[in-house]
């Protein structure tokens, strides 16, 4: 068992820890393919947005892309119909994820465990179904909903440099947010929570409130990140909102290690190198990553971070390590 | 209208097929197994590897592959079902689906991604009052009706029946009474990733199979165990057969929109209890305001 430890994490770290991570992300964007690391950092946000709801309070969700493709169709959407400006765009795509969020927690966060998971997939695939053929006339179904972004200012979103400083800021926002959400006395209780909520609500706190909140707030920021895929890719396919997108953000989370934001990104991004390089150099992919998890499974419970805090500690000795 | 109705019995039988191992790990283990689906999808490629060898004889190609896929499933419960009893739902879920994704795969490195198509065995249709009925699907219906009447016998009149019927309803009393209950658990499993094969092979020549067809049915059988009551077999049957008849029904006036009904009678399954404290919370809510 994770035990809850607070106290080692000075706020000032917050911001070292920030210029590592967008260090970290402009280092691979000189390296690797700019198109790849933007889909990473898209990708990172939406799995940091899954640890809050998952890792910190650990509500398995199998219906947390619903709120990614909610943000990018509304986007689209926006894009198309009402302003090509960008910012607006992703205004209006965070809060149709947010009051969607509001309306869909309210009754799911009163189920727990696979009942929770399984009506979150069903409103996922709702969803789905609405993208792909219920509201064909706005979506496009499955022939996918072109949009353009037009330049604010110096601003030109169609030059991918810039979507990616855009992307990265929003990436490093949503750290920031969620480390201060999380060490707070609310993040303190949402861990509780997970250990045992009974013993929490002993404690005099309506935990009903607390879930709603999480999961309103994690929703939310999954719907940042499906915004930015509809400026960045200019095109919205029901792909984007497909229930088995789930797999691959909890896969990330497990990879990475869950219940821990340094995690989340590690494992978002290898999830998607892991993904990337397979499938375009190895023909089954789909069997390495079954037996990569598979070991990871029944070995590396707390995924790369894990480990890596792990052999860290033994190296320095009995020491505790915040992770 | 006669022909969705048989349409609905026929779905409602292979889904029935398909969801009583998946309600009986369920039950028991507490395990959402997606392997399951593997199983389904490998005993139909056996099914249709063996047809030619034993010259299109469709009632032995059956039951090879039912035996061929046996050892497959007691090798999953052994390696990776039972080392997940009493871990959270998570992990068991990530597994299961490991196991899922690395049998897909297998199925396209051996047999190609492309469609199976395999042809009705028996072909024959009957004409009651001028409805055309395929022979084959009443045949499937009637072969689930006898499957969950033996199942029936099973769990009441035989030991090992009894021992599961006893283990859903309380584990640690069964195994304070000696019994080794991990044992009775993986014969149930065999059991069940058989049953799954069947009703995948009967599925065969009116669907198309394709390595994916696993992925498919999972999403659906897993409303099935959730409306039916999760471990509860009589409840399986009976949620089977009423989603099997929502699809066809949707399917008939308005056919994207089958599978998608089924999620919705799932999510009011699985929400009942919620909406009404959602309505208690609301009112208190403004009652203070």
């Amino acid at each position: 068992m994770d035990f809850i430890s607070v106290a080692p994490y000075k706020r000032g770290l917050i911001f070292r820890d920030m210029a590592i991570i967008g260090g970290a992300f402009v280092l691979m964007a000189l390296f690797l393919r700019l198109n790849w690391v933007i889909d990473f950092t898209i990708f990172a946000i939406l799995v940091l947005s899954y640890d809050l709801l998952y890792g910190y309070m650990g509500r398995l969700s199998f219906g947390h892309v619903l709120y990614y493709g909610v943000g990018a169709y509304t986007a689209s959407l926006f894009l198309v119909h009402v302003s090509p400006n960008p910012f607006w765009a992703i205004a209006a795509g965070v809060a149709a994820g947010a009051v969607l969020a509001t309306v869909i927690g309210f009754i799911v966060v009163q189920t727990q465990g696979a009942p929770f998971a399984l009506v979150n997939l069903a409103f996922n695939q709702i969803g789905f179904w609405l993208a792909a053929s219920g509201l064909q006339r706005f979506t496009r179904g499955e022939d996918g909903l072109p949009s353009s972004v037009a330049a604010v200012g110096f601003m030109d979103f169609n030059d991918k440099p810039t979507v990616f400083i855009l992307a990265l800021i929003c990436l490093l926002a949503v750290f920031l947010i969620l480390k201060i959400f999380t060490l707070s006395p609310y993040g303190v209780l949402i861990r509780s929570m997970k250990e045992n909520e009974d013993r929490v609500q002993f404690l005099g706190y309506d935990t009903f409130r607390y879930q709603w909140l999480t999961f309103v707030l994690s929703s939310t920021l999954a719907a940042l990140p499906g915004t930015l895929y509809a400026i960045f890719y200019g095109f919205v396919a029901p792909t984007v909102i497909v229930p088995f997108g789930n797999i691959e953000v909890i896969f990330a989370i497990l990879i990475g290690g869950a219940g821990n934001l340094y995690g989340a990104m590690v494992g978002a991004v290898a999830f998607k190198l892991i993904s990337n390089i397979l499938a375009t150099n190895i023909t089954r992919w789909e069997m390495l990553l079954g037996a990569l998890l598979l070991v990871l499974v029944f070995k590396f419970r707390r995924g790369l971070t894990g480990f890596a805090a792990d052999l860290l500690s033994r190296f320095r000795g009995k020491q505790a390590m915040e992770v | 209208m006669i022909e969705t109705l048989l349409y609905g019995f026929t779905i409602g039988a292979i889904l029935y097929f398909f969801s009583i191992g998946l309600s009986i790990t369920f039950g028991t283990m507490q395990i959402v197994n997606f392997a399951h689906g593997m199983i389904y999808a490998l005993g139909v490629y056996f099914f249709i590897t063996f047809m030619p060898v034993v010259g299109r004889f469709f009632p032995l190609a059956m039951v090879l592959a039912i035996l061929l896929s046996i050892p497959i499933a007691y090798i999953i419960e052994r390696f990776v079902i039972r080392r997940l009893y009493g871990e959270s739902l998570d992990y068991a879920i990530i597994a299961t689906y490991a196991v899922l994704l690395m049998g897909t795969d297998a199925i396209k490195w051996i047999w190609g991604a492309a469609p199976q198509p395999v042809s009705d065995p028996v072909g024959i249709g009957v004409r009651i009052l001028g409805v055309n009925f395929p022979l084959y699907r009443i045949f499937i219906v009637i072969s689930a009706l006898a499957l969950f009447g033996a199942l029936r016998f099973f769990f009441s009149r035989s030991i090992v029946g009894k021992i599961v019927a006893a283990a859903l309803e309380d584990r640690e009393g069964v195994r304070c009474l000696g019994l080794d209950v991990n044992k009775y658990f993986s014969i149930v499993f065999v059991i069940g990733s058989g049953l799954a094969v069947l009703g995948g092979v009967l599925y065969a020549p009116i669907a198309t199979s394709e390595p994916y067809m696993g992925f498919h049915i999972l999403l659906v059988a897993f409303a099935v165990v959730i409306v039916g009551g999760m471990g509860n077999l009589t409840g399986t049957f009976i949620s089977a057969f009423v989603l099997g008849m929502v699809i066809a029904i949707t399917g008939r006036f308005w056919s994207t929109a089958a599978d998608t009904m089924v999620f919705v009678v799932m999510a009011l399954v699985l929400l009942k209890g919620s909406f009404w404290k959602s309505w208690q919370r609301l009112t208190r809510m403004g009652a203070r305001a």
